[in-house]
């Protein structure tokens, strides 16, 4: 229970907070659980991953600065409701949405783990590959700017994410004879460049004694009976599909809660009102995003397979205690498996209880002038980025990258499809690789098996739907420009 | 069009060039057996045709006769180079001064960098900065940072 409260308010402060993230934060926090019991360490971190979840919330919403990749989308809506006055119910029902998803969430762990456990083992490189770039184009297609730039990003992201030395070959790939780029380029470091520090670049240039922290009184934390009827449909969508896109290796909470905001967009009567405060637009995401956080620990726990970098974290932070997790985990170690479902439980009714009424003292926290804040969040940055490796170089990284993030921005060119083709694009290649070396070099595979089939298809329909009217669009305007 | 939209969509397509001509040189293998550059060689293919449809076709059009926004005009791009260089400073001199002084220096010159702070603030500030993150860090979390020719 100790280590469950701590871990859950670490993690809301480090959601809280912009900049650090909790894959730096868990590193951090890494060499402090050696001591404790595994079953005590694997809940503190795991209160830091949902923890996380739950405070970046509270950024996006009254900042517009996402504490979180995956609460990116919370901004979109959650920070014009804001604007309007309506911050306590954009996070009343964010912290509500998430503890009804939390639970969703746990009871589909519990439930449903092992059947969906046999079906993912049917999954084989040409599906893994299919639902990746499906992933990605739902992403590119949700793009508020020009898909065709988020599609470049987006390959950018998997160049990126590819450096290193090659695993089937050892060749050195984009290394420039430097060592500490034959693993690649970190995650947290390359997170927390592109929008922590870029973020702190983009509010410096501006005078920052009119930067604001939203000067709003939060008044109202419990959504009204309309708040309810508007997101209750919106927070069992977002439960169901972030818990089930959890389980699929890559972006995990990142990518349900940008497919949440996609569908609840499109579910809508009337669309018109997303990225104006529709409260929509917070509880899909904020739902999907907890229950994601749930779903990842399904393929960790059932299968020893960790859906994405935090989840690699945890399966290390076991290993380091002479624990392999898989199928056998449960016969083998039912205190681990229950003990974790236990503590989510606990930890879903310790946010609910540290979000609302802490929600003053967070508030207060964000009230800290930005002249005083800005350093405190570089400095958490820069120690974040050593501390993973103890290395100088993931500093660089971070600083390389923030100034590239920051140049994206004001040039227009969105970071989200690169965060996330980063994450896929080692597992990207690998599975096309594999899909082709079973395919005898033919991509055809991706078509002749159905659930691969299915989410190419799929995948091209939305990249034809995204991008041909903006071509059309453009064209039309350049004979106009010649005229003048 | 806007200049600033020629310059990042010309920038991606050098990177774009750069990389599969690299990815090349890398072996991009068969389609049955993909090399080590295959991947990076379909990316940045897929990269250089995009930017250049995008540097031709590019954004529609808004203010007739306008070169390019002013997105570097009234702003503070400065004091970004300014935090910038301090940032870089600290990456060099981490390992050399340590981390107590290195970051002592630092959290002074981002104090006072960029707004008006008056020196015994922004000292005292510095001062409980790195004591906190020293004590929390350091000696609670046992994150190994370096001591510097100081020897602290």
């Amino acid at each position: 229970m100790f280590f469950c409260f701590i871990g859950v308010v670490i993690g809301t402060l480090i959601g809280v907070l912009p900049g650090i993230g909790p894959v730096g934060a868990m590193s951090l926090l890494l060499p402090a659980t050696y001591k404790a019991t595994p079953l005590s360490a694997l809940i503190m971190l795991a209160g830091i991953y949902y923890g996380a979840q739950y405070g970046g919330s509270t950024t996006s919403i009254l900042m517009n600065i996402p504490g979180e990749a995956s609460t990116v989308v919370t901004c979109l809506d959650g920070y014009q409701m804001a604007r309007q006055g309506r911050a306590g119910p954009a996070l009343g029902i964010a912290a509500f949405g998430s503890f009804i998803a939390g639970t969703i969430g746990l009871i589909g762990l519990m439930l449903v783990a092992p059947p969906l456990a046999s079906i993912a083992l049917r999954f084989g490189p040409p599906e893994y590959f299919s639902l990746m770039c499906l992933g990605l184009t739902i992403l590119i297609y949700l793009a508020s700017g020009s898909a065709i730039r988020a599609i470049m990003m987006a390959t950018l992201g998997v160049i990126i994410g590819c450096v290193g030395q090659d695993p089937e070959t050892g060749s050195m790939r984009f290394v420039f004879g430097v060592p500490d780029l034959l693993d690649g380029i970190g995650l947290a470091p390359f997170v927390m460049g592109l929008f922590g520090i870029s973020e702190v670049f983009l509010n410096i240039e501006k005078r920052l004694e009119r930067r604001s922290i939203l000067e709003t009184k939060i008044r109202g934390l419990l959504p009204n009976w309309q708040d309810w009827k508007d997101s209750i449909k919106s927070i069992l969508r977002g439960s169901l599909l972030g818990f089930f896109l959890g389980i699929l290796p890559g972006g995990g909470a990142v990518i349900s809660s940008f497919a949440s905001y996609a569908i609840e967009k499109k579910c809508s009567k009337h669309p018109e009102k997303f990225g104006k405060g529709a409260i929509e637009g917070v509880a899909g995401p904020e739902s999907a995003n907890n229950a994601a956080a749930e779903g990842a620990f399904v393929p960790l726990l059932t299968l020893g397979i960790p859906p994405n970098v935090v989840m690699a974290l945890l399966l290390g932070a076991l290993m380091i205690h002479g624990i392999t997790p898989g199928p056998l985990l449960i016969s083998r170690n039912p205190e681990i498996f229950w003990g974790i479902i236990a503590s989510m439980y606990i930890g879903n009714g310790l946010l609910l209880i540290l979000n609302l009424p802490m929600i003053g003292l967070w508030v207060q926290v964000l009230k800290v002038p930005y002249k005083v804040l800005f350093p405190l969040i570089l400095l958490f940055c820069l120690i974040g980025a050593y501390s993973i490796n103890n290395s100088t170089f993931d500093v660089v990284i971070m600083i390389v990258f923030g100034v590239l993030g920051y140049l994206m921005r004001k040039y227009k060119y969105e970071g989200a499809p690169m965060v996330l083709a980063f994450v896929l694009g080692p597992m990207l290649e690998n599975s096309l690789r594999q899909s082709l070396l079973l395919s005898d070099g033919s991509f055809m595979i991706f078509f002749t098996r159905p659930i691969a089939a299915g989410g190419m298809i799929i995948a091209i329909l939305m990249l034809i739907s995204g991008i041909i009217p903006q071509l059309r669009k453009k064209v039309k305007a350049i004979p106009l420009e010649e005229e003048h | 069009m806007k200049m600033h939209h020629r310059v990042g969509s010309i920038f991606w397509l050098i990177i774009g060039v750069y990389t599969v001509i690299s990815a090349y040189r890398l072996g991009i293998g068969i389609f049955r057996r993909p090399g080590p550059g295959f991947i990076f060689f379909l990316a940045s293919l897929l990269l250089i045709i995009l930017s250049i449809i995008d540097l031709f076709i590019g954004k529609p059009k808004a203010n007739r006769g306008e070169e390019f926004e002013p997105i570097w005009l009234g702003v503070r791009w400065q004091k970004v180079i300014l935090v910038l260089s301090g940032l870089i400073a600290y990456a060099y001199l981490f390992d050399k001064l340590g981390f107590l002084l290195s970051t002592f220096l630092l959290m002074i010159f981002l104090f006072k960098a960029v707004e008006p702070t008056k020196w015994w603030t922004s000292i005292l500030s510095s001062l409980i900065t790195i004591l906190i993150s020293y004590c929390i860090f350091n000696l609670w979390l046992k994150v190994p940072f370096p001591t510097g020719f100081l020897g602290f």
